[in-house]
Formats: structure tokens, sequence, C-alpha cells
């Protein structure tokens, strides 16, 4: 116990320095952005109005002042990280002067809600239908599963997004095809709300469950087939095992240790959240916040954005160090 | 067995526990759980997309609040509103003012008298000190939008009494009042009885919006996607009322998402105008949907924005300093090429510096007809006639095959809907006048009077229709031998600020519209602006071109009126001018795709019945409220 602990300490450890130098080269990378979110805020404002040359020279001063932006670089990064030591990211600059966070935690929950629910569903379909493809090598059924998952998984995700788009929303109109609920119910614990929501993601869902099956679904075959020559199994079928034993407890319990691992790194990978997805469908989430922050040269936004994606996979990994050596007896902490 | 189930059974509970965050938001903006009656609503798309700041309404903060979702088509309210095209009852709509601005001699002084009886929205009584606190509280507060216009040009506002506001202006102007004039926006008038009370106006984010215009916000979306707008109980006390009651009890503003989504959408009843689409989709959406159509009911089908895309040289590149130069490269061109490249022949070509919309083709290009065919440029070696005044009748008989019937076959309808002309592709007169220059040829290349190749960048945006505009150009080009590279940047705006171009398909001319006054784009053009190599230009003279006559002309537009007829004639001079010289070369308006369903509207603004633009991210779209009636369905 006491190795375990010095384990989890020494990760913790690494966990705080990966975030430091993530979030660190992130902050550097965003400003070295040629976009001037100055430049783009007056774009926005004069752009199609008639400002006089005088006071557009005005209002850069003025925004250049406001936002802060020049500032050395260094008195940046260290009011930065004295910053987000209390869990302040600063103010957006494309919504100054609301604080970046507020952006950030508004969309946060749209991008979890509807990822992590597709990626842990996308897991356990893809893995269970390859774990039993691979073990049940002859049954047909799998046969053509593992067919329709070969098919699936090299079409470019935008491709199978346009098409339910246009099949369930043009060609047989049943399923809504944009936003996150419907302009007539109220947010809340309420039926209408909660049935909107889910009808709402049942595309969007659908569309990154469709691409996403094929990955998990090849690779726990191909595991699980590697597996079955395995001579723990091979023991086991001779000793009368039950069969449904043999491939849960035998085989698709040890393919599922790096599939696992793979999950929790997907899992924190999804706070970037998905850019197509949530154009396509003008599905709410940070994929899109970030592109528009992007476009904007709003640093600020594009680093907090950054800063709880960093943070995110940083910490599914650190989770995933701890759990193997309590999930995997073939590994063992000195 | 027993801890596969267990762990199943878990995942599933976590899978559906991962998906119930958002139901934990905030509920400031929820909309009553209550149906919008479908047939007294009408559904606009919003091409801002989804907004980032949903919950801000404070339209004179830049914060990321959506300005295009209804807040400043339906809410808002300013003296004068001018119509891009033909206007309800002519091109100048008094909104707050009951007439035109009243000057003194030299312009440093306004007057406007203002309308009575006029509610805000919460009942409050609409006064000259709304106006006087507008204008004063933005001079002193640096950061907010017409902060600059006011402290820069006001020196005192004062209310005169209730209805009459006068301004003391630091400087002679004799356009400030366009800077409460509605072309796309203008300086909107704020609440003071909401504002006055606000410590930190930069912070308030004024939600729910209290206006002056005919409706009041409903509810919205909190991820920005919708917004929803009521009209007032009180709608008759406010300025739009002069024009008629508005007919939809609810306007919804919504993000359209991409051109399939808003054609589907449309077809499906859920949206009832779409802003703009690619020439692609127009063209679809006519064929799927029977109630769908554009601007004219056949093709080109768009409506010809008061912008005016073209080739513009940075004249600080000594590449573009001989006007023989300029001309060979607008030689080179090939009209209809770039038609069908940029709009699948959809484009409305113009030769001159004005864009063919509105009323100015009745102002500049059908009178200017006879001199441009009359035109004759000398190359060194010859004197030709450059402009082709049938050249857009050879592109309507180019799409006739395909599109039949939709296509106009009256000459003066194609020259309404197609431009009146456009210059000859003339390669041997380019090569004469690049000879003229002391260019050489090696080869198929052009050799610069320096001994280098005659080589420059061509920047372009990242997609659109002028990004294929910009393709043809560069190969029209390289053909006649000029090494063109074409850039694509998606910062263009910054690049076209900073200078950091060569050559750039944009525009630098936008005007009214619906007046022959160009003030509106012109005045910045006047050398007095025009920046430093490496310094940042100010709106518009991308171009950074400087002409005595050209100052000559904004200096006399200054000092003369608004609607003085002397306006026209040194319009008229501009346009000499700039064909003189070809600072730019002018290709085409830019055309709008909005699409307008009458399955439960009817009454849109069209080239026939041309009361208004139809592009409803315009504020003056708000009068076309007033025009539609219930389709029945």
């Amino acid at each position: 116990m006491q190795n375990y602990l010095f384990f989890v300490a020494k990760r913790a450890v690494q966990l705080l320095a990966v975030i430091f130098f993530g979030v660190s080269a992130a902050f550097l990378i965003t400003h070295l952005s040629p976009i001037n979110p100055v430049e783009q805020a007056i774009n926005r404002i004069t752009g199609r109005s008639n400002f006089s040359p005088e006071a557009v020279a005005d209002m850069r001063a003025a925004l250049t002042a406001l936002y802060g932006i020049e500032e050395p670089l260094w008195s940046k990064f260290i009011n930065f990280w004295r910053r987000i030591v209390v869990l302040d990211l600063g103010p957006s600059l494309i919504a100054f002067p609301t604080p970046a966070t507020t952006l950030v935690m508004r969309a946060l929950p749209w991008t979890v809600g509807l990822l992590a629910t597709a990626v842990v569903f996308t897991w356990l379909i893809g893995n269970i239908l390859g774990g039993l493809a691979g073990y049940y090598q002859n049954n047909r059924v799998l046969k053509g599963v593992g067919i329709v998952a070969m098919g699936l998984q090299p079409i470019p995700y935008y491709i199978v997004a346009f098409i339910l788009l246009i099949v369930f929303g043009f060609v047989w109109p049943v399923l809504p095809i944009s936003g996150g609920f419907a302009m007539n119910v109220r947010p809340g614990w309420n039926w209408p709300f909660i049935g909107s929501v889910l009808s709402h993601a049942i595309l969007p869902a659908l569309s990154l469950v469709l691409v996403g099956l094929g990955t998990w679904f090849l690779g726990m075959r191909a595991l699980v087939s590697n597996i079955i020559s395995e001579d723990y199994v091979t023991y086991a079928e001779l000793a009368g095992v039950n069969k449904r034993t043999i491939v849960a407890s035998y085989v698709i319990r040890n393919a599922a240790v790096p599939q696992l691992t793979a999950l929790a790194m997907t899992l924190g990978a999804i706070f970037s959240g998905t850019v197509i997805t949530e154009e396509v469908f003008s599905y709410p989430g940070l994929g899109s916040l970030l592109i528009a922050a992007v476009n904007a040269g709003d640093y600020a936004l594009v680093l907090a954005v950054a800063t709880v994606a960093i943070t995110a996979v940083a910490g599914a990994i650190f989770i995933v160090d701890l759990l193997h050596p309590i999930l995997d007896p073939r590994i063992t902490v000195e | 067995m027993r801890n596969w189930k267990a762990f199943l059974a878990s995942a599933g509970v976590a899978a559906a526990l991962l998906g119930t965050p958002v139901l934990a938001q905030d509920e400031p903006a929820a909309p009553p759980l209550q149906d919008i009656p479908r047939d007294q609503t009408l559904i606009l798309q919003n091409p801002e997309g989804t907004i980032r700041n949903p919950g801000w309404f404070n339209i004179w903060v830049p914060a990321g609040g959506g300005w295009t979702t209804g807040l400043h088509q339906l809410s808002m309210d300013t003296f004068w509103y001018i119509d891009p095209n033909e206007g309800i009852d002519g091109v100048t709509y008094n909104s707050l003012a009951t007439g035109p601005a009243i000057y003194n001699d030299d312009y440093t002084e306004m007057t406007v008298e203002l309308r009575p009886g006029v509610y805000w929205s919460d009942g409050v009584e609409f006064t000259a000190h709304d106006v006087v606190f507008t204008v004063e509280k933005q001079a002193e507060t640096p950061g907010m939008n017409w902060s600059g216009v006011f402290s820069q040009q006001v020196e005192s506002v004062e209310a005169v009494d209730d209805y009459t506001v006068h301004f003391t202006l630091k400087a002679p102007n004799s356009r400030f009042d366009s800077v409460f004039k509605v072309r796309w926006n203008a300086a909107w008038i704020m609440p003071k009885h909401i504002f006055e009370d606000v410590e930190d106006v930069l912070s308030f984010d004024n939600n729910p919006p209290v206006g002056l215009g005919p409706y009041t916000l409903h509810s919205y979306d909190p991820n920005g996607s919708w917004y929803i707008w009521e009209k007032r109980e009180d709608w008759d006390r406010t300025a739009m009322a002069e024009y008629g009651e508005p007919a939809p009890q609810y306007v919804i503003y919504r993000d359209g998402g991409p051109t399939d989504r808003r054609l589907i959408e449309m077809r499906n009843g859920n949206l009832d105008m779409i802003h703009d689409l690619t020439p692609e989709g127009m063209f679809s959406i006519v064929q799927q949907d029977e109630t769908a159509r554009g601007w004219f009911d056949g093709f080109p089908y768009a409506h010809p924005d008061p912008t005016l895309p073209s080739v513009i040289f940075n004249h600080q590149n000594e590449k573009f300093q001989d006007r023989n130069v300029r001309w060979a490269l607008a030689l080179m061109l090939d009209g209809r090429a770039m038609s069908m490249a940029s709009y699948r022949g959809a484009a409305t070509m113009s030769a001159i510096a004005i864009p063919p919309t509105g009323t100015h083709p009745t102002d500049y290009h059908i009178p200017m007809n006879e001199w441009l065919t009359e035109f004759e440029l000398d190359t060194g070696t010859s004197v030709i006639r450059p402009y082709d005044p049938d050249l857009t009748l050879g592109i309507a008989d180019m799409v006739r095959p395909q599109y039949g019937d939709a296509v106009p076959s009256d000459p003066a309808e194609i020259r309404a809907a197609f431009g009146q002309g456009w210059w000859r592709q003339d390669i041997d007169a380019a090569t004469e006048l690049l000879t003229n220059a002391g260019f050489t040829r090696r080869g198929n290349n052009w050799i610069m009077p320096n001994g280098e190749p005659f080589a420059f960048s061509l920047m372009i945006p990242g997609d659109g229709v002028i990004n294929r505009l910009g393709t043809m150009v560069a190969q029209n080009w390289t053909q006649a031998g000029v090494n063109v590279d074409v850039v694509v940047a998606s910062d263009h705006a910054d690049q076209r600020n900073a200078g950091n171009y060569d050559s750039y398909i944009w525009w630098s001319v936008e005007t009214w519209g619906g007046h022959p006054d160009l003030s509106y784009f012109l005045d910045s053009w006047h050398s007095q602006y025009v920046a430093d190599p490496g310094e940042i230009q100010p709106a518009r003279n991308w171009q950074r071109w400087q002409h005595p006559e050209l100052d000559r002309i904004i200096e006399e537009v200054r000092v003369t009126g608004f609607d003085d007829p002397r306006n026209l004639e040194l319009g008229l001079d501009f346009v000499r001018l700039m064909v003189e010289e070809m600072p730019i070369i002018p290709v085409m308006s830019y055309n709008v795709f909005a699409v307008m369903s009458e399955r439960y509207w009817t009454g849109y603004p069209s080239a026939n019945n041309p009361y208004a633009n139809p592009v409803n991210n315009w504020s003056n779209s708000r009068y076309i409220l007033t025009q539609l009636e219930r389709a029945g369905n």
C-alpha cells in the first residue's frame, strides 16, 4: 500500500507538471496568433457602418487599452497563472468583459452530455460486439456486423453527418436537425425539456456512434483474436468452463484493459469539442466556441478552452495510470 | 459474470448521467411553455449564427451579443432610415425625426425635430433628453461603439425642448446626419431612464432590452441559436407605425446553419426568410420548394447588394503606379468567365465604380452607358473603345440552355438583372499597354522595365463567391503572361487593413443604394486618410489611392447638401475619373441569394416591387413586416 501511495504521489507531481507545461505552451502559441483581436472587433463594429476614420482611430485606442493587449508577454504570462490558481481564466475578448469561464461553462455541459454519452455507448457496443465477433468467428450475424463496421469506419465523419441530416431531415423528416432543444420548452427538470434534449441529440449522437463504432469493434476483435489462442483460454475450454464465462471473464475482460485506457483518453479529449458535429447540427458546445474564438483572435477564450481540455486529458491519463495496477494483476507497483 | 453486469449497468447509468448537466443550466432566459402559433410567426435566418454571449443586449457596447438577432431590426430606432432600394414611400424614412436635418450655413450646427408620441417599450415617453444622453454618455465613455463618433465630432448637444435636439459640431460636416441614418445600422438611441442609473455601462447587459421598436424580446436560447420577439400591444406608439402595423405577432431569428440545412428547414416550413445561400443552393431551393422565391422571379434570383466586389490594387506597391499597367490588367479579364466562375452566371456586372443596385442604374449606369461606349483608350499603339455594352446579353445566352425560361429574354430585363455591360477582354490591347509602359515579353511571361518578372500576389478570402472570382481573375492573368500567386487568407481583413497585399478581391465601394450621394464611402477616400506603408489604413480606401481630382470631388461633396442635384454631378465626375485611372477594377455587385418562402407569408419585396432590401440582417428590413400578409396556411 505504501508503494502504491508513493506511486500516486509521483504521478500527481507528473500531472501538475504536464498541466503547467501544456497550458504554458498553449499560452505561448495563442499569443503568436497574427490575428489582432482589436482589429477583429473594429471590423465587426464598423464593417457595415458609417464611421469616420477619426472615430475608428479613437475606437482602436479605447479597445487596445480595455483589452490590455499591449502589456508585455511576460507580464501577461505571470498574470495568467496568478488568475488560473484561483480558477479565473480572465475576460473573453469577443464578449468583453464577460469572463471566459462563463462562456466555457455554458458550452461545457452540452459537450460533455453529447460526447461522453456517445463515446461511452460507442465504446460499450463496439467492444461487446467486437469481443463476441473475435471469439465466435464463424457467427454469420457477427460477420455481418464486422462488414458494416469496416464499411462505416473509413467514411469521413462529415459525410455521415450530412447523410443523416438529409435522410432524417429532408427525405423522411422525423427528427429535429438543429439546436440543443426546441424553442417552445422551458429548460429544467421537466419531461418536455428532457424529451426535447434527447430528441435533438439523436442525430448528432447517432453520427458519432456510427463513425466511432468501427474503431472499437475492429480493435476489440483483433485483441480477442489473439487472446483466444492463449494457453489459459485453451485450458479453460479443455476444463469444460462455461463458454459465456470464458468469453466474459477470460477473454473480453483481459482484452478490455487496453481499450479502457483508450476510453479514458478519448473521454479526456472530448473537452475540446467536436467542431463538425456542432456546425452541422448547430449543436451547442466547446468546439464551435473554440473556432469562434480562434477566428476572432480571442486568445483568452482559446486559452480557457485549451486549459480545460489539457487538464481533462492529463486528468484522464492520471486516473488510468492509477487504475492500471488495480485492474491488471500483471502490473505491479514498486 | 455478476461483475460484468454491474459494470455494464453502472456504465449505462454513467452515460445517462453524463447527459444531464444540460438540465442544470441557468433558466433566466427560459421561454414559457407555450406554443408559438406558426401562422402568426415569421422565422428568419440570422447570419450571425450562434451568439457567443446570448444574454447581452447592450448594443452600444461590443461584448459578443448579437446585433441581427432582431435586436437592431425590431427593438432599436434612430432618426432616419434610408432604403437601399426604393422604399415604401421614398427612400428616406423619417423615423424618430419628423423631417430632414436642419444645418446652419457652414454645417457646424445641426437641429433635428423629433416625433412626439413615441414611447419606449416600458411605457416611458421618448424625448430629446434620450438623444442628449446617448451622445454625451458615449462621448464620455471610451469603449462604447459610437464613443469616437461623438467625442471626435460633437462639441455639445442640447435638448431645446422635449422634441427638438441641437448639435454643435467641432468642425463643418454636411453629412453628420448620416451618423443617425440607418443604412445597415446607425447610432441607436439609448433609453436614458434605464442607463442613467447604471454605474458601469461597459459591463451592463441590458437584459431584457427596453426599446423603441414595435417588438419586445419574448425569449431566447441560452445557447444563442434563436431569439423570439413579440409584437408590442402598443406598437402604434412607435415610429414604425407611421408605415403600418407589422403583420407577424411573433418574429424569430435563428441560426440557419450550413446551406444544406437552411434549404431543408425552409422546405420543412421552419424558415420563412433565408439571408443568403450559395448560387447552387438558390437554384436548388426554387426547384425543391414551390413556395420559395428570390428577388428576381427568375434567373439570377439574387438581390444585388450596394457593395462592389472589385480587383483592388495596393497603390503603395510600385508595380501598380502606371495607369497603363492597371488598364492592361483590366483588359486581360474575361467578364463572362468571371460571372460564370463566381456566381454560375448569376452576377450583376458593373464596369463603373458604383454598385448596380437600388436607384444607381437609373442615376449612374444607364446615363453613363453612352459615355462608356464612346470612351476611348490610347494604348500607345492604337486607340480602342474597350467597353462592350452587350457583354451581359452574352452571359444570359450562356445560361439560358440550362435555366430555360427562368432567364429573361428582353434586353432591358437582362441588363437590369445581369448588369449593363463590361470591358471586352482584349489581350492585344493589354499587350500594347504593357509595351507602352516599358514592359517586354520573355517567352509567355511579362518582364517589368527594371528587368524583373511581372509577378505579384492576389489575396482572396477562404471561400464563397469572392474566392471563386479571385481564382478566375488569377487564371486570366496567368494565361496572359502575368505571374500571379493566389494567397488564400483567412485573416484577409487584417492583411488588407495593414496593407500587406499586392492585389486583392474585395470591395472598397459601398453606397446607400437608394440615393446617389456617395459620401458613405467616398469621404474616407480623401488623401488626408491615406496611411503610410506599414500603418493601418482606415476604412474604406483599401487601395490607398490618392489623386488631386479625387480630393477635389470629395471636398466639394463635403459642402454640398445631401439632396442637392450637384451631388449627382459630382458622383458622375467620380465615375469618369475612376474609368480614366482604373485604380481598382470594378467587377460586379455582391449578389445576395436571399430566399423568401410564401408558405405562411406573402408580400415580400421583389425586383418588381422593390420597396425594401430583402436581406434581413439589414435593420431597414424591418419595414418588410408592415407589408406582409398571412398566406392562410
